[in-house]
């Protein structure tokens, strides 16, 4: 009997070892796939960095200037010919009368070209 | 012979032991696994594989890279081991960019330990291990990199081959930059950056000037979303070329500013009520001021309403008015608006302002025009956003910050309005109508001030700026704009002064900035008919 159970402990002993073993030598290989992806991770991330800084200097707005000149027929818009979709008019509204009129018109509405004269006093 | 029981008592002894060596060694094996896999002790020596960056980014206010530390290697060689250091030299001077004469001599010896090369990027150095050459180490660091180059290096400043911060930013936020793992936002926006440079170089080249500077500012929140001076240099190359400055002429350096000074005269003369904007001012020229004789650039008199005497920068009639309060109370004003004392921001080079000691009733007069007293550009900038923001003081800031200050309180709302009405006056009807914009509202002052040279005021050597801000019945940006020694040409009809040299650029920067800043035209449909 006590054989017997020498001999069984010493199986699980056994077995158990093995699977001590697998287990270690699974964590083992595991730890060097996980070294090695944060390795090529932190290379990767290396290369964004890089990247990102090439594309600062690719977009960099001097840069894009001067291949719009270059390669597109496109040019500075004055302020009066831009607008936003908010500035429009009322779909039914009625212009009233000189709704549309140039700038320095409209300035010299809003602005008194004197001021208030008496404001100091 | 052992009886049964001893051989049970001997047996239950040896599975104790057995029992107890296989528990300490399931203990062992439990606390390394909770160590690997809870704790992760081993990450931090994984992770050390590519070596972690210095310096923090640097980035504009809508995360634009400004500035950045790139992985970069020194490359080592010890020409002992090479079979052929010709050959060596040849192959290394091909991948590397370095002088292959330079490495032929030092590697003719045979001995030693031979820098090659600073600063390889990754792909130099893949290049050079494809070379399969003995022999070789490489040093791995870092290298700052601006990818927007002169267009922000006065502002950022550099740092040196150590990557310590020198000037500007670098040296101004070195804490910080040394310490914070995130992105440092900047307030600076990079597209508004380069219209502002340039227009400025397109300033300073049309008119020959020997400068250039600028300054967009927020004129509630002190953000600068712009801060330009010309000449500049290329950061990426360490070294200056030809022609370069690396003086910040926006900080660093102090002007007589001229005329545009003007603004704060009149401020204080509409703060304590001296003057009527519409009461006639005698401008006959010349002013005798003891022995001293006070001329305007033209003949405007004899008489002008007060309003004008400011729209048409008169510098008879601005001493007059600011006699009326005199030195007792413009010192103290001028003090109040910082423009006594040395502005403190991140840019850790800012030049104090220069004042006489003694502040009579002749420096009062002059310094009322703006000459007597020199401040740098960007406590000018700061002192004017606090007159036309409704009154209340501002700290100009390089950092993001879009919430409003609510500084001290040095103008009145009244007398911030009356001084916003009197800016939009130069521009309609004053000195600096080349500011204007249509749709935008642009209020400002033009300036023009003589250089001092061998101790006398030289007519030829001229300072001339335009101070702008938009829009002028709720400003959200001021734009000031410098050229140092400009030259009139057939454009401005053979004038240097700031209406005709500074105030055009600044008018052009508004318009192409506008859209940027969010600030929508006035002279619309909505706004004509609210």
């Amino acid at each position: 009997m006590i054989r017997i159970l020498n001999f069984t402990l010493i199986v699980i002993t056994g077995l158990i070892s093995l699977g001590v073993y697998r287990v270690a030598e699974q964590a083992r290989m595991t730890a060097i796939e996980l070294r090695e992806t944060k390795t090529v991770i932190a290379k990767e991330n290396q290369s964004m960095t890089v990247l990102g800084a090439e594309w600062a200097r690719l977009t960099q707005p001097a840069r894009i200037q001067a291949l719009s000149e270059r390669y597109l027929s496109l040019n500075d818009h004055p302020a009066a010919q831009r607008a936003s979709i908010t500035q429009l008019p009322p779909k039914f509204a009625t212009p009233p009368e000189n709704a549309i009129r140039n700038a320095s018109a409209v300035i010299s509405q809003r602005t008194p070209v004197v001021p208030n004269l008496h404001a100091g006093t | 012979m052992r009886t049964s029981r001893e051989a049970a008592n001997l047996l239950r002894g040896r599975i104790a032991i057995a029992a107890l060596i296989s528990a300490i060694g399931f203990s062992v094996i439990a606390a390394r696994l909770v160590d690997v896999m809870v704790l992760g002790s081993t990450a931090h020596r994984e992770s050390s594989v590519v070596p972690a960056l210095k310096r923090a980014d640097i980035v504009d206010r809508n995360g634009a890279l400004i500035a950045r530390d790139l992985p970069v290697a020194d490359l080592y060689a010890t020409p002992a081991v090479f079979w052929d250091p010709a050959g060596a030299a040849r192959q290394l001077a091909g991948v590397t960019g370095a002088d292959e004469e330079r490495l032929k001599g030092a590697f003719a010896p045979k001995k030693g330990y031979i820098l090659v090369q600073r600063g390889l990027t990754p792909e130099q150095r893949d290049a050079v291990m494809q070379l399969g050459l003995p022999g070789l180490d490489f040093l791995d660091g870092h290298k700052r990199f601006y990818p927007s180059g002169r267009t922000v290096a006065h502002a950022v400043g550099q740092v040196d081959s150590d990557d310590n911060g020198v000037s500007g930013l670098e040296l101004g936020l070195e804490n910080r930059l040394r310490t914070q793992p995130d992105p440092v936002q900047l307030s600076l926006d990079i597209r508004v950056q380069y219209v502002l440079e340039h227009e400025a170089a397109e300033a300073m080249r049309s008119f020959h000037a020997k400068a250039a500077g600028g300054i967009v500012m927020n004129v509630h929140t002190g953000e600068i979303w712009a801060l330009a001076s010309l000449p500049d240099y290329e950061p990426n190359l360490r070294t200056l070329q030809p022609g370069d400055s690396t003086r910040n002429r926006m900080t660093q350096d102090v002007y007589e500013l001229g005329s545009i000074f003007k603004i704060f005269a009149f401020t204080e003369a509409v703060e304590e009520k001296t003057i009527s904007l519409d009461e006639p001012i005698q401008v006959t020229s010349p002013y005798r001021l003891g022995h001293y004789l006070i001329h305007d650039f033209e003949r405007l008199g004899p008489v002008l309403p007060a309003a004008m005497v400011f729209a048409d920068s008169s510098n008879i009639g601005t001493a007059q008015i600011e006699l009326r309060s005199g030195p007792d109370k413009q010192k103290p004003f001028l003090r109040k608006l910082g423009l006594l004392s040395p502005l403190k921001t991140e840019e850790p080079e800012m030049a104090s302002p220069l004042y006489p000691r003694h502040w009579e009733t002749v420096e009062a007069a002059t310094i009322a025009y703006g000459h007597g007293i020199s401040v740098n550009p960007l406590t000018f900038a700061a002192a004017a956003a606090a007159v036309v923001n409704g009154g209340t003081l501002i700290h100009p800031t390089l950092l993001k910050h879009p919430e409003a200050q609510h500084g001290e309180r040095v103008v009145s709302e009244e007398g911030s309005q009356t001084m916003r009405q009197l800016l939009r006056l130069v521009v309609t009807n004053g000195t600096g109508t080349k500011a204007d914009v249509p749709g935008y509202d642009v209020g400002g002052k033009t300036g023009t001030a003589e250089k001092a040279e061998n101790g006398s005021y030289a007519h030829h050597l001229l300072i001339s700026s335009f101070c702008g801000v938009f829009p002028i019945d709720d400003p959200q940006f001021l734009v000031f704009l410098m050229l140092d020694e400009p030259h009139g040409n057939k454009e401005s009809g053979g004038f240097a002064t700031g209406g005709e040299t500074a105030a055009p650029a600044v008018g052009r920067i508004i318009d192409r900035i506008a859209p940027l800043l969010g600030v929508a035209r006035r002279d619309t449909y909505v706004a004509a008919n609210p």
